[in-house]
């Protein structure tokens, strides 16, 4: 894409398919994923990059789809939340401690949680209760002021000691 | 939320990136797109073409060079900063900066680059990057120039790049013997946007030698408190020291009322978080912590 | 018990309304919004942007004026005469108030075309500050009504005069104010609408959380009746309140779908959500004063009290009375005198967001009896604790015949205080680093199931009464167990808890009741007052459900007695199965009931003709009449206590206030699910710690809202979270099917607690009085600093 043009093709891999779209150029990574590729999972909760419902792991980063143009997703891996569960559809651990300790309510924040405690469980098998925050300080959540999130995520990480 | 039409383009040299910029009159470089998304999505003065210069492999990288120096290129993320034991151990204050800014996600895509170039008032990197003496490499149409940070900020979206140029590394020199730096900041909630942020490098050798104080927030481009840095100069930058370098230092300042302070509440600020960082930039140094 | 919605939600299978139409081509509604807080709107022109390609079509102010009659008013004459459309006509009256639409294939089309709209808008003068409305020279809002006030009445119970001359003492406060913010939820508001031109029935896919109420208001409107409008909705991502006054917008889709003749899907974005939707009322209360003993009983408060819900009423003027229903908090206050006035400004409408309109009162009654005993040197435990209603009184009738049903004020802050330790942070002045440490107590009460016949005391001619809501429990052919709620869930588990209800009637296992999620007006098992909002799916929505499930359990029990030769009475169930007790061999299965009705009846006897095995339940909460000349009577049918315990410390060179320790201690009766509880508990107290120290809706004197999305408005975050130490009791509610009593809104305990911590350290270092519900760091600093004439006067009682 050495040329500038207004329709990108975007070739990316997304939970272990690959993909190809023609789309626009100013398309965001969020709509590709949503619209375009049907993966309702990733949310969007604001227009300003703040809320985090759309996070993503992109070649292995957490980061908000919302705040990525499509075509800087070129060549790329990711991950969305529909990559968690197993194939015959059991949740992974990590939903399970979710489910377990009530960290979601609404369930809008929730797919972006989760890539966030995953890419922080990825990384970091033995965290702090201030990495936890620190994993999720780019998430809002409205319904459950956190506790638990905190508290489903140490019982993950817990999980992956034993 | 609902972008403009624009050009994309994803050059893979710095070459190609600087024809593209130079042959559109509305043309800017996208690194992590942190703040230019947003910019672009609230569809105010926003770039027609933008110029993807996040595969461009020459501007990657963190290293240490001969003279110990730091040499960040410009594309490297707030994260990278964070992970790069060169960075650490030459220049802690830019990893510990980096560590702060917004949240994880944030912190994976947004750049040195975009934060210098984009200059808003409340980014972070600007002030650092002044107190600590850093040179910004320019690279344009006749070659590379390079630029000091004191003379790099201009305004909002505004600095030493200008239309068809690229910044492409930034070199943090290396700490001096009883060097050490410090930032410190207003947030409005914890590690989010500031409100008035000031970064204050010192090198003491028994009394302070050099001082540099800088604050972001309060004017269209980085302040240096020179006032306040005179006044520390000779002095063992204890409290009263700090106290009696600071009197009077908001009343110089021309800082904007907005939603989360009056300007002159962000004056007062101005004069506490300065006191305070020449006090803890001072005991960095002292301990040897370099801060 | 783990919920029952969990499992699609966390695979990011939830069903949200823009989840829906995949694959197939849209067409997407853009608005075009004044950007101006008021404005004659001259002239509007559509033509390029109709003429863009892509582009499918507009509309403007003009066709919803000559298509939709406005929305009926619920104020006294004059302010009835306001006309409020799904779009502004004529006049803008608040920024970002939409003026036209446009649909185009894409979104980024449409918003493309709303550029070339073309609205020529000539600038009025705006009013932002409600204190101003009521003045002369106010630009007034709506000319058809002639003025900025929405409603004004009276409110006087017991002997006021009576108990101010009786008091050792009278406390003055000039002013107290409340401040504008609101829940936000994480997923904004929208719709896929569509409309049938063969029946003229329309499909509204969205996720607003009290369809009742919305199809009350846009069925007039739109000149059609209520079931042509069909409200779906799935899963929602957050209410709070904020889901209820959008039916505004779905009108336009709903006029888009039928002139276009295409679905069209609207979403709402964070800014338009800001700007536009729901704010929270923003309320002052002036000329306070409050009788009092010297050993700190209240005897008597009055104040006047300015509500401004921005520029058109629409879930308002109920708000100038729904207070009512917690006149004195936690307290036996017997005597209270208020002038309660509601004016509009050009700012966004309020709804009612987490904790309406009596959020607002119980601050002031906490605050005010804070202050009290500040003035008179009491200890703020022991004041509150002379002033609580006492365990041994309820159920306790209130001064305005409102009746709390149960609670126990004293123990829930006992042991909040136990929580925190109290005692050690008492000792503590300051912090090591310096820093000032202040602890503050917030006792708040949670009213759920809210009678509607309160509606009748802003406006007699008002016919609502009582509250209810609806639902139906089937055995399906072959034996399945399907629910469906009248209720639209935005988060509060009520397939699970409904399913535990179910399950235990019926005696089978949750996972055996399949509950339908979401809400479909299809199903008609809805009321009036179908929705979710007000804290009260446990009583109205449970009680809903249980009454269907008894219905249906008596049918089996009849069905079972005939198929067994048994009595009705003998009958048990148990394990998917009919059983005569004592006698578990003569037992039928749920699953061969259904057939026998369904598919093998002809051998039934007539005595059992009426038998469907699909029942439907309409759960009345009872009220007696209210003696609407004296705002007397029960307005709520539950109490829901929340007792608060905040610690801070104040940086007393920035203002900065950081919560060191926090314990809230909540009641709401019978617990059916204590996991869910506590969520909400939570998730109430994020709320309130939020507004109190983060988060407002600020506008500059033109009116634009300085705070329009997340970069500029600070919702709470996880490091701004303190670690929340919870308990509960339980004191359970002689007034409901469970004795559960309703919770959810929380009554904004964070916010009396944080106030009164700020407070309690200001009180070390100046005579500084926190008069407002909201405290960034630069008010605190100027009440340390620079706070000002007192607005807080201790006199003697004038005798009568």
């Amino acid at each position: 894409m050495a040329e500038a043009g207004r329709r990108v093709q975007v070739r990316v891999e997304v939970n272990g398919r690959p993909h190809e779209a023609d789309v626009e150029a100013r398309r965001l990574l969020v709509f590709l994923l949503r619209d375009d590729l049907g993966l309702t999972g990733t949310h969007i909760g604001c227009d300003t990059g703040s809320c985090g419902a759309c996070t993503v792991i992109l070649d292995g980063r957490a980061v908000k789809s919302c705040m990525l143009l499509a075509a800087q997703a070129d060549g790329c891996s990711l991950r969305t939340v529909e990559s968690l569960a197993a194939e015959d559809g059991s949740l992974s651990p990590l939903q399970q401690a979710f489910h377990d300790e009530h960290a979601l309510q609404c369930g809008y924040c929730t797919p972006g949680m989760l890539m966030s405690a995953t890419y922080l469980l990825e990384r970091n098998a033995s965290p702090t209760d201030d990495d936890i925050k620190h994993s999720v300080q780019g998430n809002i959540c409205r319904c459950t002021g956190y506790q638990n999130i905190f508290r489903a995520i140490r019982s993950a990480a817990e999980g992956m000691d034993a | 939320m609902l972008m403009p039409e624009i050009e994309y383009a994803r050059p893979t040299t710095v070459d190609e990136a600087l024809d593209l910029l130079a042959t559109h009159d509305n043309a800017r470089a996208l690194a992590g797109g942190q703040t230019l998304i947003n910019v672009l999505k609230l569809r105010l003065l926003g770039p027609e073409r933008v110029v993807d210069i996040t595969r461009i492999g020459e501007l990657r990288g963190v290293r240490t060079l001969d003279d110990g120096s730091l040499e960040i290129g410009a594309t490297t993320t707030y994260a990278e900063l964070t992970e790069a034991v060169d960075v650490w151990a030459v220049r802690p204050i830019v990893a510990e900066v980096a560590s702060i800014i917004a949240d994880v996600q944030v912190r994976n895509r947004g750049t040195i680059d975009g934060n210098a170039c984009l200059n808003l008032p409340t980014s972070h990197f600007p002030p650092v990057l002044v107190a600590v003496g850093a040179e910004l490499t320019v690279a344009g149409a006749e070659g590379e120039r390079i630029v000091p940070a004191s003379e790099f900020f201009e305004s909002p979206f505004t600095t030493a790049v200008r239309t068809g140029e690229l910044l492409t590394r930034v070199r943090i020199p290396a700490r001096r013997p009883g060097e050490a730096d410090t930032f410190a900041a207003m947030a409005a909630g914890r590690e989010s946007k500031s409100i008035v942020h000031v970064a204050t490098s010192l090198r003491l050798d028994g009394a302070v030698a050099e001082a540099s104080v800088v604050l972001g927030c309060v004017a269209p481009r980085p302040v240096r408190a020179t006032a306040v840095e005179e006044r520390l100069v000779g002095t063992q930058a204890d409290e009263e020291a700090a106290r009696d370098a600071v009197e009077g230092f908001g009343a110089t300042l021309t800082p904007v009322s907005d939603v989360n302070a009056s300007g002159d509440f962000k004056r007062h600020v101005a004069e506490v978080l300065v006191e305070r960082a020449v006090l803890e930039c001072a005991e960095r140094a002292r301990r040897g912590a370099g801060g | 018990m783990p919920r029952k919605e969990d499992r699609r939600l966390l695979r990011g299978e939830g069903i949200y309304f823009d989840d829906r139409g995949r694959g197939r081509e849209g067409s997407y509604v853009h608005l075009v919004r004044s950007p101006y807080a008021h404005a004659r709107i001259k002239s509007i022109d559509v033509s390029k942007a109709a003429a863009l390609e892509g582009v499918y079509g507009t509309l403007t102010g003009g066709e919803v004026a000559a298509l939709t009659d406005p929305y009926f008013q619920l104020q006294l004459p004059p302010s009835n005469e306001i006309k409020d459309y799904c779009m502004a006509v004529g006049v803008a009256r608040y920024a970002g108030e939409p003026v036209a639409a446009v649909v185009a294939r894409t979104r980024e089309l449409a918003r493309d075309a709303a550029d070339l709209v073309e609205v020529e808008y000539e600038p009025l003068e705006a009013n932002v500050d409600g204190r101003r409305a009521l003045d002369p020279d106010a630009p007034v809002l709506h000319p058809d009504a002639g003025t900025n006030l929405v409603w004004e009445g009276s409110f006087d119970w017991g002997d006021v005069d009576g108990a101010f001359a009786a008091a050792d003492r009278v406390l003055r406060i000039d002013e107290l104010h409340f401040h504008r913010f609101s829940s936000t939820p994480i997923e904004c508001c929208g719709a896929v609408v569509e409309y049938e031109r063969a029946t003229g029935q329309w499909h509204i896919y969205c996720n607003h959380q009290f369809p009742g109420m919305a199809l009350v208001f846009m069925a007039p409107a739109l000149r059609t009746s209520m079931d042509r409008l069909r409200f779906v909705s799935h899963d929602i991502g957050g209410g709070f309140g904020n889901k209820v006054i959008f039916h505004t917008y779905l009108l336009i889709c709903c006029l888009l779908a039928r002139k276009l003749d295409r679905p069209v899907h609207w979403t709402e974005w964070r800014t338009d959500n800001h700007m536009a939707n729901t704010h929270g009322n923003e309320r002052w209360f002036r000329d306070v004063e409050v009788a009092v003993q010297n050993d700190g009983t209240i005897l008597a408060y009055r104040m006047k009290a300015l509500d401004d819900c921005g520029a058109f009423p629409r879930y308002e003027p109920i708000g100038c009375v729904v207070w009512a229903q917690v006149t004195a908090g936690c307290y036996r206050i017997r005597n209270v005198h208020v002038d309660f006035t509601q004016v509009c400004t050009n700012k966004s409408p309020c709804g009612p967001n987490r904790g309406y309109s009596r959020l607002q009162h119980l601050w002031f009654v906490e605050r005010m009896l804070d202050v009290v005993g500040h003035e008179l040197g009491l200890d703020p435990i022991a004041i509150r604790k002379r002033n609580y209603v006492r365990p041994e009184e309820m159920p306790y009738e209130t001064l305005n015949g409102c009746i709390y049903d149960s609670g126990d004020y004293p123990r829930a802050l006992d042991i909040a205080l136990e929580l925190v330790d109290y005692d050690a942070w008492r000792a503590r002045q300051t912090a090591e680093d310096g820093r000032l440490i202040g602890i503050g107590i917030g006792s708040t009460l949670d009213s759920g199931t809210n009678n509607f016949a309160q509606a009748q005391l802003v406006n007699a001619e008002l016919p609502f009464s009582g509250n209810n809501e609806a639902a139906t429990v089937k055995l399906d052919l072959m034996g399945e167990i399907v629910v469906t709620l009248g209720t639209a869930p935005q988060g509060q588990g009520h397939e699970t808890t409904a399913a535990q209800v179910v399950a235990d009637i019926l005696g089978v296992t949750p996972d055996d009741v399949h509950v339908r999620p979401g809400h479909d007006s299809f199903f008609n098992n809805h009321v009036t007052f179908s929705g979710a909002y007000a804290s009260q799916f446990a009583v109205t929505g449970l009680g809903a459900v249980k009454g269907a499930a008894e219905r249906l359990a008596s049918e089996i029990s009849r069905l079972a007695a005939y198929l067994l030769q048994a009595d009705p009475g003998e009958i048990v169930l148990e394990d998917g199965h009919a059983r005569v007790a004592g006698d578990p061999e003569r037992a039928v299965s749920l699953q061969w009931c259904a057939m026998k009705v369904n598919a093998a009846y002809a051998d039934l006897p007539d005595e059992l003709d009426d038998l469907t095995l699909n029942c439907r339940h309409v759960y009345r909460a009872r009220f007696e009449p209210l003696d609407v000349s004296r705002a007397y009577g029960n307005l709520t049918l539950t109490y829901s206590t929340q007792i608060h315990v905040c610690v801070v410390a104040i940086d007393p060179r920035l203002g900065e206030v950081e919560i060191l320790d926090y314990a809230v201690v909540d009641d709401c009766g019978v617990r059916v699910n204590p996991q869910i509880v506590e969520g909400q508990v939570h998730g109430a107290t994020a709320h309130a710690i939020g507004a109190a120290l983060h988060e407002a809706f600020i506008y500059d004197a033109d009116g634009l809202l300085l705070t329009p999305n997340f970069d500029e408005y600070h919702a709470i975050r996880a490091l701004d979270m303190p670690d929340l130490k919870v308990e509960s009791i339980e004191c359970p509610s002689p007034f409901t099917p469970l004795g559960a009593k309703g919770l959810g809104e929380g009554g904004g305990g964070g916010l009396h607690a944080v106030a009164a911590a700020i407070q309690d350290a200001v009180s070390r270092a100046s005579d500084g009085i926190v008069t407002d519900s909201f405290n960034p760091p630069e008010r605190v600093w100027r009440l340390l600093h620079a706070p000002g004439e007192r607005p807080v006067r201790l006199v003697e009682p004038t005798p009568l």
